[in-house]
C-alpha cells in the first residue's frame, strides 16, 4: 500500500488551514458559508478526513462535522442547510439536533428525515460553550452508527490534540523558569514527544479508516472502531499532559486552550470511548 | 494515499515467494540452531550463499552484492516474504545489515571485496565495535584510542555489549583517532580481525541464561590494525556509524511489526475479549501505516525514532500483557508459547516470561526509549536542548 498524501491532499490540507484561520473569529454563518462555497461537504472520505483535522485544529464551532459525517452518510444526500442524524437508537447526546436545519432519524422503518424546526430535541448543557448537544424525543429509534461518524469524530479529535500540543510547544519554548526554557528539562520533552507519538498513531487510524471507506474496503468496520478507539486513548494523553504542561495559564478561561481539550474530550465520549471500540474490534 | 500495492511490487513479491517456496531449507538440514547473532550452522550459511548468488540476499544492491537494484517498496516485500515464513535471510543479522552495508556505502573497493562479499556470502561473520563501558547512549563519547604507527594504527581500549564477538571473523570498531577534536569529529572506523594478537574476547550471558551467549566484552590491547582496514577517512567515524545505517534503519520499525504480529497469533486465546489484545491491533496496524509512509520520498530520518519508540514499547506493553493473563502458570520455563516452525525454534521454546524480559532489547539496545523521545522532541517538535 501507499500511505503517503498525494500533493493535491496536500496542497488541500494548507488551504484548509489558510482558510480557516482567516475566517476564524468571524460570525459562525459567514465561516459556514464559506465552507459550503468551497465544497468541503461534498469532499470523498479521505479528503473529508483532512478538512476534519483542520477544523477540529480551528474547533470550529459550525454544524459541519454532524452535517458531513452523520447526516450525509445516513441519508445518502447533503441536507437543505445543515443537518445532524439520530442513529443511536436512543436519541441522547444527539450532536447539533437543538440547530441542524434538517434532521435523519433512523427507526425501525428505515430513514425519515424531518425539519430540525418541527423535532422536539433538547440542548444539553455542556462544559464547552461551543458544543451542541440535545436529546431527541422521537418514537421507534434503532442504533446503527455509520463508519464516517466514528472517523468524523476521531479525525476532529485528532485535530484538537495536535492543537493542544501545538500550544503546549510553544508555551514551553518561550517560558523560562529556573534560568532555562521549560522545553530543555527532560521531564517536558519526554510528555511532549508521547504526545506527538499519540497523535501520529490516532491520526495514521484515522487516514487508514477513510481509505477503507473510500475504497469500500472489508476492514472499513474495524478500520472506523481503530481510529475512534486510538483518537481516544490519544486525547486522553493529550488532555492529561497538555493541561499539566500548560501549567496554571490553561486552567484559565482565557487561554483558548480549554476550547481545544474540551473538544478532543467530546470527540472521545460522543458515540462510545475507547473502551467500547476496543470491546467492538473485539467482538 | 491507496490500500493496494503497485502491481510491480506485487510482481516483485511473487517472484520471490515462488524462490522461496522452492528452496527453503528442509526441517531435517536446518536442525542446528545459531548460538550467538555472528554463529552460523553450516546450513544457514548455504541458505544465506543460495539467496546470495539468486540476487534475493539485499534486493536493494546490485548484482554483485547479493541484489538486485529493487526499490524501497520491494525490499519491504522481500522482509515480508521472509518473515511470513519465519526465516531469516541470515543469521548474523548484524554483518549483513550494518556492517557489509556500512562497506558498501563507504569502504574501498578492495574492503568489499575482501570483506563485505565474503560477509555476504556467509563465508566469515562480523560483530560491531560500538558501545564502551563509559560511552553507551552517549556513544560519541567513546575512549578506545587508535594511534598511527607506520603503515597502520595500535589500538588500545575496551567494548561493550558487542553481540556474537566471540563468534565473529572481525569486529568493525569505532575508535578515537583523534583525541584533540570534539568528540564527534575524532572518531574513525576499523576493520579488526579477531584472530589479532591482543584482541581478547569475553562472552557473558544474558538475562535469558547464563549460557544464553551473545554479549561480549572484547579488550583491545597494543592490536596493530594496518591501514589498509580504515573504513571512510580518518576521523569520518561518526559519518560513518550513522550512515552506514541507512535503509535497515528505515525497514527496522518491520521486525517490531512482526514480533506484534506473533504476539497476536501466539496470544490469541489469552487475549479473547481483552480489550488490551484490541490495542495490540490498533498498535500493530498504525506501526504497519506509518512504517509505509516512511518509504515516501523526503521524510524526516527523525521520524524513524517515532516507529522504534511505537513499535519496541508496543510489544514490552503486549509481552507484559501476555505474561500476566497467564497468571502464575506463565512463571514456567522453559514454556511452548508459540506453534512449532522449525526455521523459529526460539519461539517455541520461551516461555511468556522470557519474551518479557527480552521484550526490554527493543527499548534498549539501539538507542533507548529514553534517546528516541529526545531525538523527537528536539528535532520533530524543535524543543531546546
Amino acid at each position: 500500500m501507499e500511505f503517503e498524501l498525494d500533493e493535491e491532499q496536500q496542497l488541500l490540507r494548507r488551504s484548509v488551514r489558510e482558510t480557516v484561520t482567516k475566517v476564524r473569529g468571524r460570525p459562525e454563518k459567514q465561516q459556514w458559508e464559506t465552507y459550503l462555497r468551497l465544497g468541503w461537504l461534498e469532499a470523498p472520505p479521505l479528503e473529508l478526513a483532512l478538512i476534519l483535522e483542520e477544523l477540529g485544529y480551528a474547533a470550529d464551532p459550525t454544524p459541519f462535522l454532524a452535517t458531513a459525517t452523520w447526516f450525509a452518510p445516513l441519508t445518502g444526500r447533503l441536507p437543505e442547510g445543515s443537518g445532524t442524524a439520530v442513529f443511536d437508537g436512543i436519541g441522547r447526546y444527539v450532536l447539533d439536533a437543538d440547530r441542524a436545519d434538517e434532521v435523519a432519524l433512523l427507526t425501525h422503518r428505515g430513514v425519515t428525515v424531518v425539519p430540525g424546526a418541527e423535532l422536539a430535541a433538547e440542548r444539553v448543557p455542556v462544559l464547552d460553550p461551543h458544543l451542541h448537544a440535545a436529546h431527541v424525543d422521537a418514537d421507534g429509534l434503532v442504533a446503527a452508527v455509520p463508519d464516517l461518524a466514528l472517523l468524523g469524530l476521531a479525525a476532529t479529535c485528532v485535530g484538537a490534540c495536535r492543537r493542544v500540543l501545538d500550544l503546549v510547544l510553544d508555551h514551553v519554548k518561550q517560558r523560562v523558569q529556573f534560568g532555562r526554557p521549560l522545553g530543555s528539562f527532560q521531564a517536558v520533552k519526554h510528555k511532549a514527544a508521547d504526545m506527538h507519538v499519540a497523535i501520529e498513531r490516532a491520526r495514521a487510524l484515522t487516514h487508514f479508516s477513510a481509505l477503507t471507506i473510500a475504497e469500500d474496503d472489508p476492514r472499513r468496520a474495524d478500520a472506523a472502531h481503530m481510529a475512534k478507539a486510538a483518537a481516544g486513548e490519544c486525547q486522553r494523553l493529550v488532555f492529561r499532559h497538555g493541561l499539566q504542561l500548560s501549567g496554571a495559564m490553561g486552567f484559565t478561561w482565557e487561554n483558548e486552550l480549554q476550547y481545544h481539550l474540551k473538544r478532543a474530550q467530546a470527540c472521545d465520549l460522543l458515540l462510545g470511548t475507547a473502551s467500547v471500540h476496543r470491546k467492538a474490534l473485539l467482538a | 494515499m491507496k490500500l493496494a500495492d503497485d502491481p510491480e511490487v506485487e510482481e516483485f513479491r511473487a517472484q520471490f515467494a515462488a524462490f522461496l517456496d522452492a528452496h527453503l531449507p528442509e526441517e531435517a538440514e536446518a536442525r542446528e540452531r545459531a548460538g550467538s547473532s555472528a554463529h552460523v550452522p553450516a546450513w544457514a550459511r548455504r541458505w544465506q550463499r543460495t539467496l546470495f548468488d539468486a540476487g534475493w540476499l539485499l534486493p536493494g544492491q546490485p548484482p554483485e552484492y547479493g541484489g538486485r537494484n529493487a526499490g524501497l517498496p520491494q525490499q519491504l516485500a522481500h522482509l515480508e516474504e521472509l518473515a511470513r515464513r519465519r526465516i531469516y535471510h541470515s543469521f548474523n543479522p548484524q554483518g549483513l545489515g550494518i556492517i557489509a552495508a556500512s562497506l558498501l556505502t563507504f569502504g574501498t573497493e578492495e574492503q568489499k571485496r575482501r570483506w563485505a562479499v565474503p560477509i555476504l556470502r556467509a563465508e566469515i561473520t562480523a560483530a560491531l565495535g560500538m558501545s564502551e563501558p563509559e560511552a553507551g547512549s552517549d556513544l560519541a563519547a567513546l575512549r578506545t584510542r587508535a594511534v598511527a604507527d607506520g603503515d597502520g594504527f595500535v589500538v588500545n581500549g575496551q567494548k561493550i555489549w558487542t553481540s556474537g564477538a566471540h563468534d565473529a571473523d572481525v569486529l568493525l570498531t569505532f575508535v578515537r583517532t583523534d583525541p584533540e577534536a570534539p568528540k564527534h569529529k575524532g572518531i574513525s572506523a576499523l576493520l579488526i580481525p579477531t584472530g589479532t594478537e591482543g584482541v581478547v574476547r569475553r562472552p557473558f550471558g544474558s538475562i535469558a541464561a547464563e549460557d544464553d551467549l551473545d554479549f561480549n566484552e572484547v579488550f583491545l590491547t597494543d592490536v596493530r590494525v594496518p591501514r589498509e582496514n580504515l573504513v571512510g577517512p580518518l576521523g569520518e567515524g561518526w559519518r560513518v556509524a550513522n550512515g552506514s545505517l541507512g535503509h535497515e534503519r528505515t525497514l527496522l520499525w518491520l521486525s517490531y511489526a512482526e514480533r506484534l504480529e506473533d504476539l497476536l497469533l501466539d496470544a490469541a486465546d489469552a487475549g479473547a475479549g481483552q480489550e488490551w489484545y484490541a490495542t495490540l491491533r490498533m498498535d500493530l496496524t498504525a506501526l504497519r501505516l506509518l512504517g509505509y509512509r516512511q518509504l515516501g520520498p523526503d521524510r524526516d530520518p527523525a521520524e524513524i525514532s517515532v516507529l522504534k519508540l511505537l513499535g519496541s514499547e508496543a510489544v514490552q506493553s503486549a509481552s507484559l500483557h501476555v505474561l500476566e493473563a497467564h497468571g502464575a502458570e506463565g512463571l514456567e520455563h522453559p514454556g511452548r508459547t508459540g506453534p512449532y516452525h522449525h526455521m523459529h525454534h526460539e519461539h517455541f521454546i520461551s516461555s511468556w516470561f522470557e519474551r518479557y524480559a527480552r521484550s526490554f532489547a527493543g527499548t534498549i539496545a539501539g538507542g533507548t526509549s529514553e534517546i528516541q523521545r529526545n531525538i523527537i522532541a528536539e528535532r520533530i517538535l524543535g524543543l531546546p536542548r
